[in-house]
């Protein structure tokens, strides 16, 4: 079935990132959203996914962080489009609100690959407010997003799984966030694979973190 | 509505109904968005879904009003996933004022995110129950359709939810054939992980069909509805005691009960007591469900 509510979006861009990393970037045409929103993007077929909107509120474009899953209904065919091709998307939607409703208390970001969409959509929005720490985790360096960006920014730290690199953490970035301090009455948003969301959860609790702190968004399962 | 296929079947006999009698209970459908997918989903729901579009107070209240006029002792909730729509705490905050409150959840991180705004509700004038969905007391089944961890995330929310001071319940999916009895006390041990009551309330729901399917399914005839039935096993069906409202193509409208949302038959008008004056034909393939199986989204 058909949704109702989708409006054609002209694609600006398709850049990629590295191999399988790429940012599409659409035609806001006004649309309005809070940093944290998703919309669904459709394809032609009419399939769709959830996809965090990655560009700030005050910004012309529409801008999207992501990984084409081989074998994939829709991210694939989003990787294909070219400039003046259009893209159908939904109204926005999110439950994911990064340190917006949290009055001045601190508050720590977290994220692995793809799921760093959101907090440069935060980034953008809110220049005047940053994180205590921002702790990114990444396959190859070269897939940091917008890494540059948000050094300038705020104290980041990115943790790289699957090679060496010079002033970087090695490994995965629940190891790294072992490492740092737990401070309390902080808020810690989470986002990207279950697998980190669910081990930092618990690891955030047994470190006395209440879960009324934990913000959890979570784009890919098992 | 076209009226002869309304109040007859297909082989011309008039079609069983109910005569609603009281509004006890109002449903909103808070729209088909949903954080997740499940193939199997009753609404079709997704993320951004729009078939059924968002609710906000503004639009709930004058229902909310008109149904209190009418004698409702509950509202109830359902979606797509109620807590994914931004003004869903607002409404409650509102209609916790005036009669108790039902969500049906899957109790995931759109929740969860939420609880800092929701456990505050505790203190409302009325009570806030919720009905999580946990399909079945295995949870690889459960995450098979609903996302991998989602099972003990569903959980781990519950027992948030009940040292909050809300009463739970959980909706699960009945296969045919299986030990009913049996199925219910495996969930036990799971209950007893979160903290809640060992007889928890479950609720289990036969295979209702997608919106839009069109299963091969018997018709209900006038007669059926005394041969098969007594006044109190027909008061007891939903559209009797229940209507929901919805918001399609930006219209609130109300519907005969929460299983026909996708049949413009069943719209019975922008008005709670213009749509308690009709006879609902039971001509909708969940009908059936509901006549055979006794299938029922209350708990009142
Ligand atoms: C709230 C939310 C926000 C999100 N935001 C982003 C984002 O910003 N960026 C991003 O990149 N992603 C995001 N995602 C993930 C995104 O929505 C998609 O899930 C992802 O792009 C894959 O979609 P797809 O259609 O390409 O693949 P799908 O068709 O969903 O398939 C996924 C994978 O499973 C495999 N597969 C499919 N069917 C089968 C089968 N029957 N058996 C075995 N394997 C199968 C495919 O080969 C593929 O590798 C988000 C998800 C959520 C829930
Ligand atoms: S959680 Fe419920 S409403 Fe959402 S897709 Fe699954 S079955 Fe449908």
């Amino acid at each position: 079935m058909r949704d109702a509510g989708v409006a054609p979006h002209a694609v600006r861009h398709v850049e990629v990132i590295n191999g399988e990393l790429f940012v599409l970037s659409l035609e806001r045409n006004g649309l309005e959203f809070v940093p944290g929103d998703c919309v669904a993007l459709h394809t032609d077929g009419g399939k769709s996914r959830p996809y965090s909107i990655a560009s700030g509120n005050r910004e012309d474009a529409l801008r999207f962080v992501i990984r084409k899953m081989e074998g994939g209904e829709v991210s694939p065919w989003l990787m294909d489009r070219s400039p003046g091709d259009t893209v159908q998307i939904s109204p926005p939607f999110g439950w994911f609100r990064p340190a917006q409703d949290i009055g001045d208390a601190p508050f720590v970001f977290i994220a692995t690959g793809t799921g760093v969409a959101p907090f440069l959509s935060f980034r953008s929005s809110f220049e005047q407010k940053a994180p205590a720490l921002f702790l990114y985790g990444l396959r190859r360096k070269a897939d940091a997003v917008g890494a540059e960006q948000l050094a300038g920014w705020c104290n980041l730290k990115l943790a790289i799984s699957r090679e060496k690199t010079e002033g970087h953490y090695h490994g995965r970035v629940t190891a790294l966030l072992e490492e740092m301090p737990v401070r309390p009455g902080t808020h810690y948003y989470l986002c990207g694979l279950e697998s980190m969301v669910s081990e930092t959860t618990r690891w955030l609790e047994e470190q006395g973190v209440d879960i009324f702190h934990i913000h959890r968004e979570v784009f890919f399962h098992g | 509505m076209n009226d002869d296929k309304w109040r007859f079947d297909p082989e011309g006999n008039p079609r069983g109904y109910i005569q609603p009698k009281q509004l006890k209970e109002l449903w909103f459908h808070t729209g088909t968005v949903c954080n997740l997918r499940c193939s199997f989903c009753l609404e079709g729901s997704k993320p951004g879904d729009n078939r059924l579009n968002p609710i906000t107070l503004e639009e709930a209240k004058p229902f909310i009003q008109e149904a209190l006029a009418l004698g409702t002792e509950q509202f109830s909730f359902t979606g797509g996933e109620p807590f994914v729509i931004p003004e869903m705490v607002a409404i409650l905050e509102y209609a916790l004022d005036y009669n108790p409150c039902m969500v049906l959840t899957n109790a995931t991180e759109p929740l969860l995110n939420r609880l800092h705004q929701v456990a505050p509700m505790a203190k409302k004038p009325f009570p806030l129950s919720f009905r999580v969905s946990l399909d079945h007391p295995d949870p690889a089944k459960h995450d098979l359709f609903r996302g991998q961890g989602n099972f003990h995330l569903a959980l781990k929310t519950m027992e948030q939810l009940h040292r909050c001071g809300f009463k739970i319940s959980i909706a699960r999916q009945v296969d045919e054939g299986e030990d009913m009895e049996a199925v219910n006390r495996a969930y036990i041990s799971f209950f007893r992980e979160a903290g809640l009551p060992e007889d928890t309330t479950i609720v289990g729901f036969p295979e209702f069909h997608e919106p839009g399917s069109n299963p091969d399914i018997p018709y209900i005839t006038e007669s059926c509805m005394t041969t098969y039935k007594t006044e109190e096993t027909r008061d007891e069906m939903m559209c009797n005691f229940s209507k929901m409202v919805v918001k399609k193509g930006g219209r609130m409208r109300v519907y005969a009960c929460t299983l026909v949302d996708d049949d413009e038959d069943f719209d019975l008008g922008g008005s709670l007591s213009e749509a308690m004056k009709i006879r609902v034909m039971l001509k909708h393939h969940r009908c059936y469900t509901c006549f055979a199986d006794g299938a029922s989204c209350s708990e009142i």
